[in-house]
């Protein structure tokens, strides 16, 4: 699998929480060789299955979700032929002045986020950020046709181009979470030339930037013995703290803390040394705040691990990670799945499998 | 249909105490509909049965409205209140509030009035009472605010619009509906302002394919308000998106379509503080299709919450007409 074409491409693409399809269409196509069902729910997560194959499907499963949606902005009203924003899930609005945009209209129109020039400000509003309510899009057309072609509710993108930095680094919009999703590209296909016994739902999910809503119900309705969310995590970068951070280039980190079950906090820290994976630790004493979050608590409790894979600049559109990692992270999965086994179940209490959902 | 909305705002009914709200519509309800049952956490659930082929929809409004609840009571008989749900504070002092049981009490703060309180903790009432001995109320009393409904012009207020025009609409909807394929299950829930918790038992009882909430959103036409496109009297808003949920885009489309066909107002809503029943129906069991239909509402969570009462008939027709046909998106 080419990682770096696939980044580019989920990276490129439009998805805001709620408005996945257009990435929900470019998974399915990279992942389509390496599962053997498709299912999109009603909130429209996109769950692949993989079914166990050796040396018979045990009816244990794991769910695997790696979240679909970015963060963006909606039109929440249009002034004099500007439309006005908010924002949907926690974009950094202090990144936003002069921003390219995608207005999607009753068709796509190119935008600009405008901002008075700093000649006219008084010395203390140069100091603070634009707020919300200042900031307008500029589509360059007159108010009429902004009125016809824009209406409350229509969704922004921000318009960034995917950039091959140097010695394997990306920078783009929406790495957070496309580099999970691609992750889980990367395991399907890995698997698909290994052994493994449990049947896996890799799931794109969608709404996490908004709650958590896919994850929540995608394991409510699948209903696994084990789940990993893999999300990304604050990679180390000027300004912030080595405690604060994970290393970049270094492997994914494997949460510690409350979100994570012991039992698969030890067997992919196992997997990891066995296989000679890089991968580092982040403490995360309370909510992941990731899907993993949602999926411990589905139903009558799932053994859940969340991994990050480490990134600099969340949430703006410069996002910026190094390649390997996303593979490692994808391989690292697909280890810990083929060593999945009746021992493993028993550590964890597992009764025979539940079966397919 | 004012009768019925005065009836129901005037009522008392904060969360966790909606008794009276639900023997109100159940008595309206009765006879109109196929089974009537009230759940573990108090919803009133009435089921409106289509003649088949249709979907299981979910209709929720929510009976509860914000309250105060006696939490201490002084030597010289005042006593101090805790907040059910978010009430407006600036709005409290002066005001009146009222018991389950009809006792009035005057609502005032330490700071002697004049630009109201700065926290709940300076808020007291004065129930008449000179001794904990002689109050008419005790710790754990829970009341409502004291406001009749007001017809101003074409516009209505009262306490509690919110959500009680909710419940109206969808009563009135329940009685107005003719033929339907569709099982119509209208939910009267309990504790939204407390977190939606109604509605969450309400929808993974029912399993609906479809749910709408009937709810206020609030309105960007007053002075000085933030930019909001959504204004009094331009017709029942279509929820895109608020601070708890987005809207299914399908449920989004099939409210516009059904407005657009029955040449029918409509504003489109992005709300950025708030939330509905929505919001939690949506992710109930493996995830529900769920929008809400808003009725435009000034000053919600004051004592004089104002609607346009075009509006609420509007709301009527629209969401009558979204259950009498097949859903579709």
């Amino acid at each position: 699998m080419d990682t770096v074409a696939l980044l580019r491409k989920l990276s490129q693409a439009s998805g805001i929480s709620g408005y996945e399809g257009e990435v929900r269409d470019i998974v399915r196509q990279a992942i389509e060789p390496f599962a053997d069902e498709f299912r999109t729910d009603t909130l429209g997560n996109l769950i692949a299955t993989r079914r166990g194959t050796e040396p018979v499907s045990t009816g244990h499963s794991i769910m695997l979700a790696a979240h679909m949606d970015e963060i963006g902005l909606i039109v929440k009203d249009i002034k004099d032929g500007f439309p006005r924003v908010t924002d949907v899930g926690g974009i950094d609005y202090r990144t936003l002045l002069g921003q390219e945009v995608i207005v999607h209209g009753q068709r796509d129109l190119p935008g600009v986020i405008g901002s008075r020039p700093p000649h006219v400000l008084s010395a203390a509003d140069y100091e603070k950020p634009v707020p919300w309510d200042m900031l307008f899009i500029d589509t360059g057309l007159p108010q009429e046709t902004v009125t016809q072609l824009v209406h409350i509710g229509d969704l922004v993108t921000l318009r960034r181009e995917f950039l091959e930095l140097s010695e394997g680094y990306v920078s783009g919009k929406t790495f957070d979470d496309r580099a999970g999703v691609a992750s889980l590209a990367v395991c399907l296909e890995l698997l698909a030339s290994m052994k493994h016994s449990w049947d896996v739902y890799a799931v794109s999910t969608i709404q996490e930037e908004t709650g958590l809503k896919g994850a929540t119900v995608a394991a409510f309705g699948l209903n696994p013995d084990i789940g990993i969310a893999v999300d990304v995590g604050f990679g180390a970068q000027p300004g912030v703290s080595e405690n604060e951070s994970i290393k970049m280039n270094a492997g994914p980190a494997l949460a510690i803390g409350p979100n994570v079950h012991p039992r698969m906090q030890a067997r992919l820290s196992a997997t990891a040394d066995k296989f000679e994976i890089p991968l580092q630790k982040e403490v995360i004493p309370g909510g992941s705040g990731t899907d993993g979050w949602a999926i411990q608590v589905a139903r009558s409790g799932i053994p859940t691990a969340v991994l990050s894979i480490p990134l600099r600049y969340m949430h703006t559109s410069v996002e910026t990670m190094h390649i390997k990692d996303i593979e490692r992270t994808g391989r690292l999965m697909a280890l810990f799945i083929s060593g999945l086994d009746d021992a493993f179940a028993n550590e964890l209490g597992l009764e025979g499998g539940k079966g397919a959902a | 249909m004012k009768d019925l909305i005065k009836k129901l705002v005037e009522a008392f009914g904060p969360s966790g105490y909606e008794d009276q709200v639900r023997a109100i519509i159940q008595a309206e309800a009765a006879g109109k509909a196929d089974e009537i049952r009230t759940d573990n956490l108090g919803n009133l659930i009435v089921l409106k049965k289509g003649s088949g082929g249709g979907e299981r929809i979910m209709i929720s409004a929510h009976m509860d409205e914000i309250g105060l609840m006696v939490s201490y009571i002084d030597k010289k008989g005042f006593a101090r209140i805790g907040n059910i749900g978010g009430i407006a504070l600036a709005t409290l002092t002066g005001s009146r509030a009222r018991f389950a049981d009809g006792t009035i009490a005057v609502l005032y703060n330490e700071k002697d009035g004049w630009m109201g309180p700065g926290t709940l903790a300076e808020c007291f009432i004065d129930t008449g009472a000179t001794s904990p001995e002689d109050s008419p109320v005790k710790v754990g009393d829970v009341a409502c605010i004291h406001r009749p409904f007001e017809e101003l012009g074409g516009r209505l207020v009262s306490k509690a619009m919110d959500d009680r025009i909710g419940c109206a609409v969808a009563l009135q909807a329940l009685l107005d509906m003719a033929e339907s394929p569709n099982d119509v299950y209208f939910v009267f829930s309990t504790q939204e302002e407390v977190g939606c918790r109604g509605a969450m038992v309400a929808a993974f009882g029912i399993e609906p394919e479809v749910a709408v909430a009937v709810d206020v959103t609030l309105t960007g036409d007053i002075p000085l308000a933030k930019p909001m496109s959504v204004e009094l009297g331009k017709g029942p808003a279509v929820k895109v998106k608020d601070a708890g949920m987005l809207a299914h885009p399908g449920v989004k489309k099939w409210m516009v379509a059904t407005a657009e066909k029955l040449a029918l107002p409509y504003q489109l809503e992005v709300l950025t503080g708030g939330t509905t029943d929505a919001y939690t129906i949506q992710t109930s069991r493996d995830g529900i299709a769920a929008g809400c239909l808003s009725i435009p509402t000034r000053y919600v969570h004051s004592p004089s919450e104002m609607v346009d009462y075009n509006d609420v008939l509007n709301s009527v027709k629209l969401l009558v007409g979204m259950l009498s046909a097949p859903v579709s998106w």
